[in-house]
């Protein structure tokens, strides 16, 4: 089958200094001139430190064929799709596309919040390439999906943000290219919206698109694609089977600092070495059936003794929905003085979680004053189950007692 | 049970490759290079987003007024107060010679081409930075946006020139053929102002000192441009240095094509469109080289 998508030796440099020096004014230019002219020009300033966003990054992907990109934050992935959706252009390499590209790499970027839902509706439709005479043939079926009805004359900008979403998406789930890149956009909204988002992508799979989606949730990646391409540091780690991928992805991923936490000063009291899974009789593993209890270790290096510690582990679905907190305060559990090296053990419930990716975080505070002393995210897990699907048993399962009382009610 | 619970926990998603697509044949063909290459200049991919073009200038047109109480009335009360007080200062106080006509009319046909080109540089040079969300999101070829700036005014522009026509019936001037000549030179009056906008706009969108620069620039601009008064109270010594300010002649032509009068000076006009195309060119050829560098540095 002809190649979709062909990328050949890309690489994206960014310059430093730019963006880093942020006083990004003519003045400094003006003066950077100034002393080229006045310098001989070889020796003027050091040449620039780049930075290689991508580099050397080849592959090709066939019509039809569903590829997920994955690779941590600054990997370089969303780099790639701007490359690929000419938004950004590359430094080297060139790339080739086959088909109509549709790109969604921010649901509603484009909307004008002054304007009512039905010029938002021709606006952000001819953003996105369609034609008008497109837009007004499926100007019914984009209402009706995006379930707005009489508020489609009213200003987007009285709309809720929920309104807001489904709007804009309903419009781009109407554009049907031939060549889909999506960046995160099924991360946004709740998990209906989600399954909106992934149920449209079907269909254009089903219609035989590309599809090359980006994305941090690998349940996504999973359901949709049956090939990954990891990037790691800017370079392709590897390509091919999703499964494998994805192990290889999540390996490397297991072990990241909380994004939100900045530790006072800089100082690290106490370090998180690793967070591991395990079944109950500590064999380390991270396919777990339903209803199967866990047993979730950290191990930490504390350069100064932490006394009675509050301990937090949280396990997070793939859609950064928290589940559940197992708290050493809720649990009136008192452990040990943290210091040097050691672990600290929890051994979970049976978990009733349905089936999906989730993670472990760990999070450390100081007992009383409740000081954050550590914060990171680590192993990720999977539950199977044939039957216990998120959207439709939602967040846990466990039977309940159920009785019927045959007697007529009066 | 269980079936039905099958049934229930979802439509498996297993699937393989979609089927082969229907016609393979007939699909575009992109390539994307280096941004180090020269690509040629993309009408075709302009073209093609004329929709595009349209929708923006239309959201301009409609966003411009909303949520005034006044709305469209703006665009009448500009002018008219522009025109009231350079008439109240200008022409009563300081008495500028208007070569014979009414002062408010001589102010008011140079104010309503002025106040559109300047209009749309002003929209147009910050324009890229204006909507940088969609050009960090959103690919399409960059030129619409100065293209959509420069058109939209024009909507202005059309009142206000309805209403410098309804003064001239107060004023009991009639307009004669000569009025058609406003076309041509409201055309090159656009070339000029887009072959600004594509100097500027790029550098704008690199350092942001344009943006504080422009007011500054167009007001200077303005009093170079011979808007309060006639071109002839210039003196002869440096009448050729002051007709390479390209707006010299098109305000002449535009006075003339409304209130007749004295025949433009032909050697300004010939500069104006001289410039004005050399501007609109080079614009051209700047805007497409530096415009693929714009979502990495905006």
């Amino acid at each position: 089958m002809s190649m979709a998508i062909s990328v050949q030796d890309i690489g994206k440099q960014y310059w430093r200094a730019p963006r880093a020096t942020h006083d990004n004014s003519l003045r400094e230019a003006l003066i950077d001139g100034a002393r080229g002219l006045l310098t001989r020009r070889s020796e003027a300033r050091p040449t620039k430190e780049g930075f290689w966003a991508l580099k050397d990054v080849s592959f090709g992907i066939k019509h039809g064929e569903n590829v997920g990109i994955i690779g941590m934050n600054g990997a370089g992935k969303s780099t790639l799709l701007k490359l690929i959706s000419r938004i950004a252009a590359p430094t080297t390499g060139s790339i080739r596309l086959v088909g109509r590209v549709g790109a969604l790499l921010e649901v509603g970027t484009g909307f004008h919040r002054e304007l009512t839902g039905r010029e938002n509706i021709f606006l952000y439709g001819s953003i996105l390439g369609m034609h008008r005479h497109e837009i007004a043939e499926k100007f019914d079926a984009i209402v009706e999906f995006s379930e707005i009805g009489d508020f489609i004359d009213m200003p987007v900008k009285r709309y809720s943000s929920g309104m807001y979403v489904r709007l804009a998406f309903s419009v781009a789930a109407h554009l049907e290219p031939d060549i889909l890149l999506l960046d995160e956009v099924l991360a946004v909204g709740d998990y209906t919206f989600q399954k909106k988002c992934i149920d449209f992508a079907r269909r254009l799979q089903s219609k035989g698109s590309t599809i090359l989606l980006v994305s941090h949730n690998m349940f996504s990646v999973k359901t949709m694609c049956e090939r990954v391409i990891y990037i790691k540091n800017g370079r392709v780690a590897f390509d091919g089977p999703t499964d494998e991928g994805l192990h290889h992805y999540e390996r490397d991923s297991y072990l990241a600092d909380a994004p939100w936490f900045r530790p006072e000063g800089g100082h690290h009291p106490v370090e998180i070495q690793d967070v591991t899974v395990a079944d109950e009789s500590g064999a380390p593993k991270t396919l777990f059936r339903h209803g199967e209890r866990m047993r979730i270790t950290a191990r930490y290096t504390a350069s100064e003794p932490i006394t009675d510690p509050h301990v937090l582990f949280s396990i997070t679905r793939s859609d950064e929905l928290l589940c559940c907190n197992f708290s050493t305060m809720t649990d009136r559990a008192k452990l040990q003085t943290l210091s040097g090296d050691g672990t600290i053990e929890l051994l979970t419930p049976p978990l009733t979680l349905t089936a999906d990716t989730y993670k472990v975080s760990v999070v450390v505070r100081q007992r009383g004053f409740e000081r954050l002393l550590a914060a990171r995210i680590g192993a990720r897990f999977h539950v199977e189950h044939p039957v216990f699907a998120p959207d439709v048993f939602g967040v846990f399962h466990t039977p309940g007692t159920w009785t019927a009382d045959p007697a007529p009610h009066r | 049970m269980m079936d039905s619970l099958d049934a229930l926990a979802l439509d498996a998603p297993k699937h393989g490759l979609g089927g082969p697509r229907s016609e393979p044949t007939a699909m575009p063909v992109t390539e994307i290079l280096p941004d180090n290459q020269l690509v040629a200049f993309d009408a075709a991919g302009v073209w093609q987003y004329r929709g595009l073009l349209w929708v923006l200038i239309l959201r301009d047109l409609k966003v411009l007024y909303r949520q005034t109480a006044l709305g469209a009335c703006w665009a009448i009360a500009q002018p008219l107060f522009t025109v009231a007080i350079f008439t109240v200062i200008f022409g009563h106080f300081a008495k500028i010679p208007t070569d014979g006509a009414p002062y408010a009319l001589f102010a008011g046909s140079a104010i309503i081409l002025w106040t559109y080109f300047a209009e749309s540089v002003r929209r147009s040079a910050t324009g890229l930075v204006t909507e940088a969300e969609l050009i960090r999101k959103i690919y399409f070829p960059r030129l619409v946006i100065p293209l959509a700036t420069v058109v939209s005014p024009m909507v202005d522009f059309a009142i206000a020139l309805a209403v410098m026509l309804v003064l001239m019936l107060c004023y009991g001037v009639m307009p004669s053929w000569h009025i058609v000549l406003a076309v041509p030179t409201l055309a090159v009056t656009a070339m000029l102002a887009l072959g600004v906008s594509l100097w500027l706009g790029p550098v704008n969108v690199r350092f942001r000192d344009v943006k504080h620069t422009l007011p500054f620039l167009i007001q200077i601009w303005m009093y170079a441009s011979p808007i309060v008064y006639a071109a002839s109270i210039v003196p002869d010594s440096v009448r050729w240095l002051y007709a390479l300010n390209p707006m010299v002649g098109l305000i002449e032509a535009f006075r003339f094509a409304i209130l007749g009068g004295t025949t433009p000076d032909l050697f300004a006009l010939a500069v104006s469109v001289t410039v004005s195309s050399l501007l609109l060119f080079t614009g051209l050829i700047f805007f497409q080289r530096m415009e693929r560098s714009f979502a990495d540095i905006i």
